[in-house]
């Protein structure tokens, strides 16, 4: 039992990382849909770099530095070209994966390194996820950037009045956010799975995405969220072994998913919304010009 | 007692101009001038917004500012809060020159502005939204020291407000007390108010005045900008200066002056146009309005519990300040909006219930009032544009398949019809200017021969060859039988059109006049709250 | 930005010619095609050498034309469906979803007369089934995000996004381990189609290549022509305006996304019910899927026009068929065609920019 609940935490663990970045991307205003892309760079150059140097560190860095070159992009095309943030997002993804498939390919096979230590099985980086997610929330909703970063993304016009430059919050955000996506790749691919393979992601970074709207662009809710998702994943892994006969694993594997869209539809009802407001930040999506 | 409140103007950013500019002990005595406006002049292309504009703001006095709309109010206030740049004439701060590049500017000059669309983020807290860009927050914010802080605040001019709660659910009266208190705490020693009434429901505006009365005493400045409810003009404010088309037609104190001298100054005598007024025998009720109730957009209970009816061969004018509720009404009639309560009856029937479509079928023919917003597709021929009150008529389309040949000759006839300045009919309605869309809009909505128009601020924003030209058009609509209700900002055009007038206040009639013997003075006083709802005459 | 006396700068294009947007795309290709050039370079292949064999394998060798042809069916689908909503000024990213449900639906007809046992069926009874089952499953993907757009303006984007996973896995639950549709290998395959139901090319292209054709020209004339089309692009440009023109933003959201999604389940049955050597839900179905994205692509260049979207079809019907062959021939890396995908996505989001504005090059004033 014990196994099973170490491999769900450190799913999670990897849903966390990723998902916190795109809750920083989005609470600035900016969507980003590609987190698998980002993911996909971030893993697919940090195994790449750790196995050619044998340094565990390098990879990482190399992986959170691809991550933040493509949030630059992203960021580019978003903030400064105003093009629409899904195509935006869309072609980061469809890249991360064409390119990732083609250059990583001669790498296929395991790491070949030494795993990363672990506390009774559990993955250092769970503690570090729990840490960054406090750390976030603290950050968004008790220092004066966050404040200013929250304000950007919930009315860049007020908040340009309020002697906030909108275009460099949302650029830093944007990176920053590349950066935890690209960790998040890289955690998988060297601590949660050390086998690289094409397109070996199936998803996760969907379901990081699904996972910002499911905790309504809150760290701490984001943190349940990701545990939940992580035991559903571990539970579609081998559902004979927990709960024998209920669902294949295929459709344990759906949930996720479902889950995310009954919450999308249930945060658009009026019930909701008289209650709890928009939760989403107000100009997510929309590209912002000064007049 | 001038010192201010406890605290002490303490958030200017250091280093800041105003360090030098106003040493920070200086205590400002009554009377003081803390701003002074000379020679303002503002042009734009094809029009003077501010011509040479003089005035003086005293601490501890309440200056109003009054004009209709169009009188350059908006522009005054964007030059005085730094939003935009005279192009001549200069401005004292406190004694000093002063040369505004940005707001951020003004505001360290002790200058706050209470917007009348709120500037406030609503998903945050009244404190987060107090918070937000104050130079001394901190890097971690200290919500406790801010909230005692702007507790004492509020229990020094009396407001009850949880600052912890999220601005989305606060009352358009709250809101405007955050505001109010955001520039406070910036230290805000002069606070210009764009319309602080509008949006405010009776017992708000009582509290209001009564505020800003207590800031009075501790010798702040306060600039109401005021386009109607000259009532409360004349109870707070100490002076009045009314802009009339760009200049300062009067400066009075208010001591000296009378409601109805206050509506002649600002609305002016002269009269700019005469038309053409056929005797129309006024046949059977078309439309008939049965205390009718409606929410606009917002929630708020904007039409309330009006009935009316519109007659054939007659034009039945609103006359009102923008914001009264009559974009809600027109919504609701023409089937945009549902109503809250009572009926909407055309030639007899209920349509209460009905689409907007079901509506156009039936003949009533709506003319909204933003042409480029909802009136036309940009993106879309003229053609295209034609189609949008013809693509659901079999006389256009055979199974489904729209006729566009006969659509593209039917427009052209119309465009040169009503004159629209047009290379052809293929050109997107975008590239047409607001004069010539209007026209197009016009031939759609008048070709199909509607039994009841709405025509929604028809003339706003034309210029005066087609603004005569809508007119006509629709006191030709109504010759022919049709029954027009007209909605209006501009109160010569209602008065010069309508058969009778009902001037609207805070969603209510407040009374119907018959057109002949209601004088410009009585209708622009009522639509601006100077009386008690009237019984229908 | 200034440049040896000259002002370069971005204006805001209110619109654009056809030509204009046609040139536009034609360089957006050339260049990421010139940027794979780069990635052959690197690989130590000439690009043009690399170029002259894909397309050559792709539209000239008896082998490869079939699967261009395949693919371009497939594409030109999946781009129609792409097209239908983003008319409207809705995502449908979901044709990957719509396209597994569609190919199960027409699966699941084909089940139900007892095709597993290999008898020998009245095909004539059991095909055109099969392919109004593929449409109505799709439809019923596509009815999900229409309906929660509608009914309470649930983002799309992300409904459709979601549902494109959960018809993924629903799928793998059908064909694999024990799944009803699973084939007799157990390799995790679907089950193949009897002989019966295996409808043969006619001149090298299956009928459903005419279905392709037939649906891209009517949706021409849906849009160009029809009352329902005027309404779709009233919509799409000015839903405000729409509105007050009397158009049900309920019934066009639904509309458009039941109409996207049943053209995206044609989609999944082409690919898995009509093409030689498959007529099964393959195990690497999800390739298809992935394909799928290509009609967004397809759908911006085109700009959703849908009789442009037919040449494009065949461009990257062939550019994929061909990009598989040369990796094998050339002896290219893995994945060639994947990164042909990536490059093309993402200067094609580049390009975007010059859809809305134009460079302008002024001389500066003397001073």
């Amino acid at each position: 039992m014990w196994e099973f609940w170490v491999r769900s935490l450190n799913a999670s663990t990897i849903f966390t990382v990723a998902a916190l970045g795109e809750i920083i991307g989005q609470r600035a205003g900016i969507l980003n849909v590609g987190v698998e892309g980002v993911m996909l760079f971030g893993a697919t150059i940090s195994f790449m770099v750790a196995k050619t140097t044998g340094s565990y560190l390098l990879g990482f860095l190399a992986g959170i530095a691809v991550g933040a070159l493509i949030g630059l992009l992203h960021a580019f095309f978003s903030i400064t070209l105003g093009g629409d943030q899904v195509v935006n997002g869309m072609g980061i993804w469809i890249l991360g994966f064409g390119l990732t498939a083609y250059i990583g390919y001669p790498f296929t096979g395991p790491l070949g390194l030494p795993r990363i230590p672990t506390i009774a099985g559990l993955s250092p980086f769970f503690i570090f996820s729990v840490l960054l997610a406090v750390l976030m929330w603290f950050f968004l909703f008790k220092t004066n950037m966050g404040l200013k970063l929250r304000s950007v993304g919930e009315n860049p016009s007020v908040a340009e009045v309020s002697g906030i430059n909108v275009a460099r919050t949302r650029y830093l955000s944007v990176i920053f956010s590349g950066m935890l996506m690209g960790l998040a790749g890289s955690i998988y691919a060297l601590d949660y799975n050390p086998v690289w393979n094409y397109n070996f992601l199936m998803g996760w970074g969907f379901i990081a995405l699904a996972l910002v709207f499911f905790a309504m662009w809150n760290p701490l809710i984001l943190l349940g969220g990701s545990i939940l998702f992580g035991v559903l994943w571990q539970v579609s892994l081998n559902p004979e072994a927990l709960l024998p006969n209920v669902f294949s694993r295929y459709i344990w594997r759906t949930f996720p998913f479902v889950i995310t869209i009954a919450v999308l539809v249930m945060m658009s009802t009026r019930w909701f919304s008289s209650r709890w407001g928009a939760a989403k930040p107000e100009a997510l999506g929309l590209p912002y010009e000064k007049d | 007692m001038t010192s201010f409140y406890p605290v002490k103007c303490p958030h200017r950013r250091q280093g800041s101009v105003i360090e030098w500019l106003i040493p920070m002990t200086a205590e400002i005595k009554h009377g003081d001038i803390v701003l002074e406006a000379r020679g303002i002049t503002k042009r734009y292309p094809g029009l003077v917004a501010n011509d040479n504009i003089d005035f003086e703001i005293r601490a501890g006095e309440i200056h109003a500012i009054l004009g209709e709309n169009g009188a350059g109010k908006t522009t005054l206030m964007s030059i005085l809060f730094g939003l935009v740049r005279a192009d001549e004439g200069e401005i004292h701060v406190f004694g000093k020159k002063v040369n505004f590049r940005s707001p951020l500017d003004a505001i360290d000059l002790g200058i706050g502005m209470v917007h009348q669309s709120r500037k406030l983020i609503s998903a945050h807290s009244v404190l987060e939204n107090i918070l937000l860009g104050h130079p001394q927050a901190g890097s971690i914010l200290n919500f406790k020291k801010a909230a005692e802080e702007v507790g004492h605040l509020c229990d020094r001019y009396g407001y009850k407000l949880d600052l912890n709660a999220r601005v989305w659910h606060l009352s358009e009266g709250e809101k405007q007390m955050v505001e109010i208190l955001k520039a406070l705490y910036r230290g805000a020693k002069i606070l210009i108010m764009d319309e602080p009434t509008s949006a405010l429901a009776p017992p708000e505006t009582k509290k209001l005045l009564k505020t800003i009365q207590i800031m009075t005493r501790d010798e702040l400045a306060i600039v109401p900008f005021i386009t109607h409810k000259l009532p409360i003009v004349l109870s707070i404010s100490q002076r009045v200066t009314v802009l009339r088309r760009g200049k300062v037609v009067a400066r009075l104190n208010t001591a000296d002056v009378t409601e109805q001298r206050l509506a002649v100054e600002m609305v002016g005598r002269e009269v700019i146009f005469e038309l053409e007024r056929d005797v129309v025998e006024k046949g059977k009720p078309i439309l008939q309005v049965e205390n009718l109730s409606a929410h606009d957009e917002k929630g708020i209970h904007s039409v309330k519990d009006i009935s009316f009816s519109v007659h054939e061969g007659e034009i039945f004018g609103i006359a009102g300040v923008s914001g009264n509720g009559q974009q809600t009404l027109a919504e609701v009639l023409a089937g945009l909006r549902k109503a809250a309560g009572g009926r909407v009856l055309l030639d007899g029937l209920d349509v209460t219930q009905t689409s907007s479509l079901d509506r156009w079928k039936k003949g009533i023919g709506y003319i909204p009032s933003e042409q480029r917003a909802v009136g036309s597709i940009g993106d879309f021929s003229l053609v295209e544009n034609m189609l949008m009150s013809y693509y659901y008529d079999d006389a256009f389309s055979k199974w489904g398949f729209i006729d566009f040949q006969k659509t593209r000759r039917f427009t052209e006839e119309l465009i040169a019809e009503y004159g629209v300045a047009t290379p052809n009919a293929d050109v997107n309605a975008r590239n047409l200017s607001g004069g010539n869309l209007q026209k197009l809009i016009l031939a759609r909505v008048l070709s199909r021969k509607p039994r009841l128009i709405i025509a929604n601020l028809p003339t706003q924003g034309l210029d005066v060859g087609a603004m005569e030209f809508v007119q006509n058009k629709l006191l030709e609509a109504r010759k022919s039988g049709a029954g027009i209700l007209l909605i209006s900002e501009d109160l010569d055009e209602v008065m010069a059109l309508s058969d009778r007038v009902a001037p609207m206040y805070e969603g209510e009639f407040m009374g119907i006049l018959p057109g002949e013997t209601a004088d410009r003075e009585t209708v622009g006083a009522w639509m601006a709250g100077l009386k008690q709802k009237a019984v229908e005459q | 930005m200034k440049l040896a006396g000259y002002t370069l700068k971005f204006e805001k294009k209110e619109n654009f010619t056809g030509v204009e947007a046609a040139v536009i795309s034609v360089l957006a290709i050339l260049f990421a095609l010139f940027l794979v050039g780069i990635i052959f370079l690197q690989a130590g292949v000439d690009p043009a050498m690399g170029y002259y064999e894909i397309f050559s394998y792709a539209f000239l060798n008896p082998f490869g034309l079939p699967l261009t042809i395949n693919r371009a069916i497939f594409l030109l689908l999946c781009t129609c469906a792409f097209i239908v909503p983003m008319r409207a000024g809705l995502w449908n990213i979901g044709m990957a979803g719509q396209l597994y449900l569609g190919a199960l639906s027409a699966f699941a007809v084909a089940f139900a007369f007892g095709a597993r046992s290999d008898a020998e069926l009245p095909a004539g009874v059991v095909l055109p089934l099969m392919v109004l089952g593929s449409a109505v499953g799709g439809a019923a993907a596509g009815a999900i995000p229409g309906l929660l757009k509608g009914k309470f303006n649930t983002n799309e984007i992300v409904v459709t996004m979601m549902l494109n996973f959960i018809m993924f896995w629903l799928v793998s639950h059908m064909i694999k381990e024990g799944g009803p549709f699973m084939g007799s290998g157990g390799e995790g395959e679907g089950y193949r189609l009897p002989a019966s139901l295996q409808p043969q090319p006619n001149l090298g292209v299956p009928f459903t290549f005419w279905f392709a054709i037939g649906l891209t020209v009517l949706l021409h004339v849906l849009f160009a022509k029809t009352r329902i089309g005027y309404q779709i692009r009233a919509f799409g440009l000015n839903p405000a305006a729409a509105r007050y023109a009397g158009v049900s933003p309920f019934k066009i959201s639904l509309l458009v996304f039941i109409l996207g999604g049943l053209i995206a389940g044609l989609a999944g049955y082409h690919y898995f019910g009509t093409v030689p050597g498959l007529f099964k839900i393959p195990k690497n179905y999800g390739d298809f899927g992935d394909l799928a994205f290509y009609g967004i692509i397809c759908g911006l260049i085109s700009q959703g026009n849908p009789l442009a979207a037919i040449p494009l079809a065949f461009l990257f019907g062939g550019l994929t068929s061909g990009g598989r062959f040369v990796q094998g021939k050339l002896q290219l890396g893995f994945g060639i065609d994947y990164a042909m995908l990536g490059v093309l996505m993402i200067i094609l989001v580049a390009f975007q920019f010059f859809f809305r504005y134009r460079i302008v090059l002024k001389k500066d004033k003397e001073r």
